[in-house]
């Protein structure tokens, strides 16, 4: 029993990693249309950003942190200015090769400045267990738990409650409209981006002390956060975090109590839940159904 | 679709293909890549990919290579390595090897990085008559297969030989332990896991758990969570360096101390263990232990020593940007050391098969950068360069080596 | 009348084309041969996916994969059935066809993204797979088809029509010929109804339903044509690369499929052959920029987002635009 926990709570740990860069990537399609297939290496990147500040430059964590967000959040903006808005208006396959080249550049300028070398990246939390209820849980988890939480809940309150939100909510819903009640439409999808770059800078963050940083370590959570977006619905904010949760949780399991998953196929069920999904319910648990009548 | 587009296009296939300055060394008379006056060794390494932190090993070749040139060369050669990426896949280091033998003319392959691109340009070479010098594989084929393959040739101990003196330890040291293992799936992982239970053979240490993880994956968490389920009180650890480090990592996390670990030398390297400890405050790596053949920069007994004060310079003064605390370097010079050795054995009629000749019948003691009473030797059964190795046991950051040298024979 | 001329230009085409593939091997050295053949290759597989891609409007980030059907079922069928490697390349073609149907026939809902999505996954899980069936693959250790007496002129050249081919010229000379088949079987496929259908399907799926297009047979027979092609470049590149393991058919395959035939242009033979040569030389060519390690990469990323930007067509786009600058120039010439 007391195992069954450790594996929900470590399940949920990394379920808020995914549901992390799945909102990232609802946030980018909602507000764009597109699928940025750069989001993982984007992370990976600001993962870079704040070892560089902690290892090299001896800075604390809490500080680095913050000011990883912020040249994430200008680094989104900028790469949406540059790189997408040129090819916002054109067809659906331009703009995926542009986020395939952007991958391409990010992935490459990584191995160019810090090498392959794999760094290391100490957490915030440290990495004691506690007991709860007789059960042995890791403070690294809850505190990624926490995180996670506590930047979507953030960002649902910014969505909610503030001004702007509500614009970047119009504008990704209907832009024509939105424009014509005064919102600045590309700004909003700019900010969209910054937005979408923070989350995946946390995401980043987040997977870092208990992996190693190299310039493929997102590459395996992009999957699972694909696999997240498209199960909780490629629109739908909640179901990119409900998504990632269950992903999260139900992989863990599968690895821990199915002897035939194990844990080397934990990546073929994530991308055996993408394609039944799809083929199932495209529009995952929580999007809309599109219904196409002829 | 026009005439006229598509004639563009093919003129444009043609001048790509027209200017097709190719470099290489003149073929003059008898082998290629080598001249009265020079040699030209080619291999791939991996650049980028998953195994890019091995690349360091060229990277100590080349400065070995150019500090050797600086003082004259050998037998009046200047010895040039040239080595490409390939991103740490097989398929790759075929092309690439091709590249370099058709296109680039190389005297030889030289270190190439890796079991599986060693398997696969194994069977093009030999057809070539091309030796395969030094692979940076410790897989047992290299050298069990010199009938079939009499042109390729391996380096460092074989894994088999490295489970083999693991096991043998620990049923020396620690008769009646619990041996946990979790290993890579695929040669590497089982060579290793298959010598640690010959070593263990008619002891009364038992491997009680092993746990698999498929290569490429660093995601250990179910098998960990399994091996510490098994409440064994020694835990080895035949895995790649990332994935080693999440196992002791997560080994932390889940509140699991062994008794002792073991961890493969592969992965041994002071900066896996020092992340491994997550800046000490991991205890299950205190006290690791793991073999070893080379001198570690970072040991203390070797600081003031003639051969890594050499070390230190070499890297100084030809690859001042790397991080001269890896010891994946000091490999790179000992098979760059072992190399200059046989070249200069051959003398001056330098080709393939007296090359070849030379390498199949080598004695070369006193490899500076190999640990003290380590000898390169091969001779007409026995193609394992190397087959000696030390313990060494991971204390307050550094490695220490103990006890005396441990042998192993092929079967 | 107007039928006629495509016909005849098409020919004409065909003829240039295979002229300069014939006579190229004299211009260039043996290894250059090799890296022309892998050009080959791509092409054929570039002709299927744009039957998918530029034909039908499917997006697919998935072709490696049909290529590692292609390629496994060439391996196998060498290694452990002494099929000589030319008799494997329609059997390959044939199975990776199967497989595009059967992957078809459940994708026949999902368009745009969620295709791009779906397909990205099977990418994804190819090398997976393959490692999983190991005792069938050979698993991470792949199957090594140097020297085997049914690789053609591996060891030995081999005389064909009074000329002796090594190798690498053996190579050239089949992938070619492949890719020309590949090129007429296409031409001829969507010349007619077919390609028709497909073409409907691509500019409004509702439209073509509503003029009694059936939407899933075309969908699915795309699906099946694109990548019995990409299964028979497969063949040619596990026959090419003598070796086949989970790696040769990386993600990275797939993407650069589809880079190539959306940056050679969708739908014109030239822009076809753009994009293959562009899949086997910007990788070399980034290199020559800089080869310290990572700059290849930024290299070929930056290059990509730039023709993206700057030529929405691809380099067929390039050329179509200079050869209006031309027409332009001769009809302004001859006074009007």
């Amino acid at each position: 029993m007391a195992d069954f926990v450790q594996q929900v709570v470590s399940g949920l740990a990394s379920g808020g990693v995914y549901g992390s860069l799945a909102l990232a990537l609802v946030l980018i399609h909602r507000a764009t249309g597109v699928i940025n297939f750069a989001q993982g290496e984007m992370a990976t990147f600001s993962t870079y950003i704040l070892w560089t500040l902690t290892a090299n430059h001896g800075w604390s964590y809490w500080p680095a942190f913050v000011v990883t967000l912020l040249v994430s959040f200008a680094g989104g903006i900028g790469i949406h200015e540059l790189v997408i808005r040129p090819v916002e208006r054109g067809s659906v396959l331009r703009i995926v090769i542009v986020t395939i080249g952007l991958l391409l550049l990010i992935n490459g300028a990584m191995t160019w400045i810090w090498t392959g070398e794999v760094r290391y990246v100490q957490g915030p939390f440290p990495t004691r267990t506690i007991d709860i209820g007789g059960v042995a849980i890791s403070l690294q988890d809850i505190g990624t738990i926490a995180v996670s939480i506590g930047t979507v809940g953030l960002l649902w309150l910014f969505f909610q409650f503030t001004r702007v939100g509500l614009a970047m909510r119009a504008a990704a819903v209907n832009p024509a409209e939105a424009r014509l009640v005064g919102v600045r439409v590309t700004w909003m999808l700019g900010l969209g981006w910054g937005l979408a770059a923070v989350l995946g800078a946390v995401s980043g963050m987040l997977t870092a002390p208990s992996t190693i940083l190299d310039p493929s370590m997102m590459q395996v959570v992009l999957i699972y956060a694909f696999a997240a977006a498209v199960l909780g619905g490629i629109d739908s904010p909640v179901g990119a975090v409900v998504g990632g949760l269950l992903i999260g949780v139900g992989l863990n399991l599968l690895g821990a109590y199915v002897d035939f998953i194990g844990s080397s196929l934990q990546l073929p069920a994530a991308l055996a839940i993408i394609l039944v999904v799809l083929m199932v319910r495209p529009a995952g648990i929580f999007g809309r159904r599109e219904v196409k009548k002829v | 679709m026009s005439v006229a587009r598509a004639c563009l296009a093919l003129v444009a296939v043609l001048a790509i293909g027209s200017t097709a300055a190719l470099a290489g060394t003149a073929t003059g008379v008898g082998d290629p890549g080598v001249t009265p006056t020079s040699v030209l060794l080619g291999g791939t390494t991996s650049l980028t990919g998953s195994a890019s932190q091995f690349s360091a090993m060229a990277v100590g070749a080349d400065a070995y290579f150019r500090y050797v040139n600086a003082k004259g060369g050998v037998n009046g050669r200047s010895i040039t390595y040239r080595y490409l990426d390939d991103a740490s896949t097989a398929a790759n280091a075929l092309q690439r090897t091709r590249e370099l033998v058709e296109q680039e003319h190389v005297f030889a392959i030289f270190n190439t990085l890796g079991t599986e691109p060693n398997l696969s340009i194994r069977p093009y070479l030999s057809s070539g008559k091309v030796p395969q010098l030094f692979a940076a594989s410790g897989d047992t084929s290299f050298g069990r297969d010199y009938e079939q393959y009499p042109t390729t040739i391996g380096f460092q101990p074989t894994y088999t030989a490295e489970g083999w003196v693991l096991g043998k330890y620990l049923a020396r040291s620690a008769p009646g332990a619990k041996v946990a293992v979790l290993f890579q799936n695929d040669a590497y992982g089982k060579d290793l896991f298959n010598g640690l239970r010959k070593g263990l053979e008619r002891s009364k240490t038992r491997v009680i758990a092993a746990q698999p993880y498929e290569a490429g994956s660093v995601d250990v968490g179910a098998q960990m969570t399994k091996l510490k389920a098994s409440e064994a009180d020694t835990f080895v650890s035949f895995a790649m360096p990332k994935t080693t480090v999440q196992a002791f990592m997560l080994a932390g996390k889940l509140g699991w101390k062994p008794k002792r670990v073991i961890t493969s030398a592969l992965s041994s390297s002071s900066s896996v263990m020092q992340q491994a400890s997550q800046g000490g405050t991991n205890r299950v790596v205190e006290g690791a232990v793991s073999i070893a053949f080379l001198k570690d920069p970072t040991d203390s007994e070797w600081k003031s020593e003639a051969s890594m004060k050499l070390y230190g310079q070499i890297m100084k003064q030809y690859a001042p940007d790397a991080d001269a605390t890896d010891v994946s370097h000091v490999y790179g010079m000992a098979v760059a050391w072992t190399t200059v050795e046989a070249l200069s054995k051959v003398g001056k009629d330098l080709t393939r098969a007296s090359l070849l000749k030379v390498v199949d019948n080598l004695n070369a003691p006193g490899n500076p950068f190999l640990l003290p009473g380590i000898t390169v030797k091969t001779s007409g059964a026995d193609r394992y360069p190397i087959d000696q190795m030390l313990l060494q046991r991971w204390r307050k950051g550094t490695w220490k080596s103990f006890g005396g040298l441990w042998g192993y024979r092929a079967p | 009348m107007r039928v006629r001329r495509s016909t005849l230009r098409a020919l004409a085409l065909f003829a240039v084309l295979t002229a300069v593939v014939v006579v190229l091997p004299h211009f260039v050295s043996d290894f250059r041969a090799q890296q022309f053949a892998y050009v080959g290759i791509y092409l054929t597989a570039l002709i299927g996916l744009n039957v998918l891609t530029g034909y039908t409007g499917q997006i697919s980030l998935g072709h490696g994969a049909f290529m590692a059907v292609g390629g496994y079922t060439t391996a196998i069928l060498m290694a452990d059935h002494g099929v000589k490697d030319v008799w494997t390349i329609p059997i390959a073609a044939a199975v990776a066809g199967v497989a595009g149907l059967l992957f078809g026939l459940p994708a026949v809902r999902l368009s745009g993204l969620y295709l791009a999505l779906a397909t990205f996954a099977i990418a994804v899980a190819t090398p997976t797979v393959i490692k999983r069936f190991d005792g069938f693959t050979g698993g991470g250790s792949g199957i090594n088809l140097f020297g085997k007496p049914e690789l053609t002129a591996s060891l030995t050249p081999v005389e064909i029509f009074g000329l002796k081919l090594n190798f690498n010229n053996w190579l050239y000379a089949l992938s070619w010929t492949v890719a020309l088949i590949a090129y007429v079987l296409a031409w001829l496929l969507l010349r007619g109804r077919t390609g028709r259908a497909f073409r409907a399907v691509r500019d409004s799926e509702t439209a073509a339903v509503s003029s009694g297009v059936n939407l899933a047979l075309y969908k699915t027979l795309a699906f099946g044509i694109s990548a019995a092609f990409a299964g028979a470049a497969g063949a040619l590149f596990a026959i090419a690369t003598t070796f086949v393991n989970p790696d040769t058919f990386p993600v990275a395959l797939s993407i650069f499929l589809l880079v190539g035939v959306v940056v050679g242009g969708l739908g014109s033979l030239a822009g076809l052959i753009a994009g293959a040569v562009f899949i086997q030389f910007m990788p070399l060519w980034a290199q020559s920029v800089s080869s310290s390690a990572g700059a290849p990469t930024v290299v070929y990323g930056v290059f990509l987002i730039l023709v993206m930007f700057v030529l929405p067509g691809g380099f067929a786009g390039l050329l179509g635009r200079l050869e209006s600058l031309t027409r332009r120039g001769y009809d302004r010439s001859s006074g009007s």
